[in-house]
């Protein structure tokens, strides 16, 4: 019973965040907003969601490949927004009136341009 | 119809129905969409096309003066039409010979899938029964899709790969220049890639050799493990996938595994239709080890799959591996 409720917990935790999400990406007109209000969704409702199922489900090989798929998009999908976002700022022709970006010099320097000198 | 206020145009009502209709993009203007330009054509331009059609035409078929050219086009049109509409009767007439749609006592309805699922485990040693019918009932038509992506594979070869030869100096340099300019691949791509393409590649190999026991077997490990490497190509460039795929990598994987695939199964067809006893053991069903020639084609069908996603890739981003 404390399994149920507990599991239930996370699942509808993870459908309000799911609700926001879809919210977000509907209501904002900029790509930055909405890029955020997915990212949200891409990973913590949906490893909510999961966990609330792995719960449901016990301690058994299917909750195992649950917690498999938990850890495989908690990595793949926030670098997958990343990626996406590092797109955006690349390639926005408006970008000066929207965001401002910082370039991280490099401060390591190519050897070989050294030795060429 | 006829009184409107001119506030209904902002009434949510008649928004939500504009947008049902598709009358108006509610993000155009909205999001930083930008509207796609219609394609226009100024009256030069549209001459300048013609003119340059007709005379591509004349300089490829000089109809004029060679007269055979004339007469072959003619005779490959008449007879086009001719192998079409023997074509269409001969499709036509298989149809008239076939049962009846939904009729109760169709083979399909009865003894086919009864055959399957009774003697499915008893006569192909595979626990999954879809698997089994693939690779082994209808293993002839399996063999038929493994070829059409060699020859797709093929195809994109011949039409997208650099031809080094032919390319002058001018074009070398602008090769070398457009590598150099390509963007650096992301290090937090690269740290989380280093982590995520043993595990993808593992989980393919597991869905490829776990074909006849469970859901998965070649084609859905292989794409898999194709996507896999596009990943790591992706992340760290095409210098890291040369050191162990090249084109002579996918030649003699595609190679050998289709002929391994064609002689197994042309062995299991030869003693089957003759009546003889097959040589190659069932094993007990569940075992990993199991399923006689299942296990094999699997592989291949999986080492051809593999091979054909990364090529398309690397054909498409580079043309060349």
């Amino acid at each position: 019973m404390i399994r149920i409720i507990l599991s239930s917990v996370f699942i509808i935790f993870g459908l309000l965040l799911f609700a926001t999400e879809l919210y977000g990406v509907n209501k904002f007109s900029f790509i930055m907003n909405r890029m955020h209000a997915a990212a949200i969704g891409d990973t913590l409702a949906m490893m909510s969601c999961m966990t609330g199922l792995i719960i449901y489900s016990g301690f058994n090989a299917t909750s195992l490949k649950l917690l498999l798929v938990v850890v495989f998009l908690c990595f793949s999908s926030p670098v997958a927004s990343h990626l996406i976002m590092n797109l955006e700022v690349e390639t926005n022709e408006k970008a000066d009136s929207h965001f401002e970006t910082k370039h991280i010099e490099e401060t390591e320097q190519d050897p070989k341009e050294g030795l060429e000198e | 119809m006829s009184k409107l206020r001119p506030s209904h145009e902002k009434k949510r009502e008649v928004r939500f129905s504009e947008w049902m209709d598709g009358s108006v993009d509610p993000y155009l203007g909205n999001l930083e969409l930008k509207p796609q330009e219609l394609q226009k054509e100024s009256r030069q331009q549209f001459e300048e096309r013609i003119r340059d059609y007709a005379q591509l035409n004349a300089d490829l078929y000089d109809t004029e003066k060679n007269k055979g050219v004339k007469a072959f086009n003619l005779i490959y049109k008449i007879s086009s039409v001719i192998w079409i509409l023997l074509l269409i009767g001969v499709m036509l007439l298989t149809v008239s010979y076939l049962p009846p749609n939904g009729g109760a006592d169709n083979p399909a309805n009865n003894e086919v899938t009864e055959r399957y699922i009774e003697k499915g485990l008893q006569e192909t040693g595979a626990v999954n029964i879809v698997t089994g019918m693939i690779l082994d009932y209808r293993a002839f038509d399996t063999f038929g899709e493994s070829n059409v992506l060699f020859i797709a594979t093929i195809t994109v070869l011949i039409l997208l790969r650099k031809n080094k030869k032919m390319h002058n100096e001018f074009d070398m340099k602008d090769d070398t220049d457009e590598e150099k300019y390509e963007p650096k691949s992301d290090s937090i791509l690269q740290t989380v890639a280093k982590v995520l393409v043993p595990v993808i590649l593992v989980f393919g190999i597991y869905v490829i050799l776990n074909g006849h026991l469970g859901p998965g077997g070649g084609f859905s490990g292989g794409a898999i493990m194709g996507a896999g490497l596009i990943l790591y190509c992706m992340t760290f460039g095409f210098e890291k996938t040369e050191r162990f795929f090249t084109e002579n990598t996918y030649k003699w994987v595609c190679f050998t595994a289709l002929t391994v695939y064609c002689l197994s199964k042309a062995y299991s067809f030869y003693t089957g239709a003759n009546g003889l006893h097959s040589h190659i053991p069932l094993g007990t069903p569940g075992a990993i080890l199991s399923s006689g020639l299942i296990f094999v084609l699997n592989i291949c069908v999986g080492m051809v799959v593999t091979c054909t996603m990364y090529t398309f890739y690397a054909m498409f981003r580079k043309g060349e591996f």
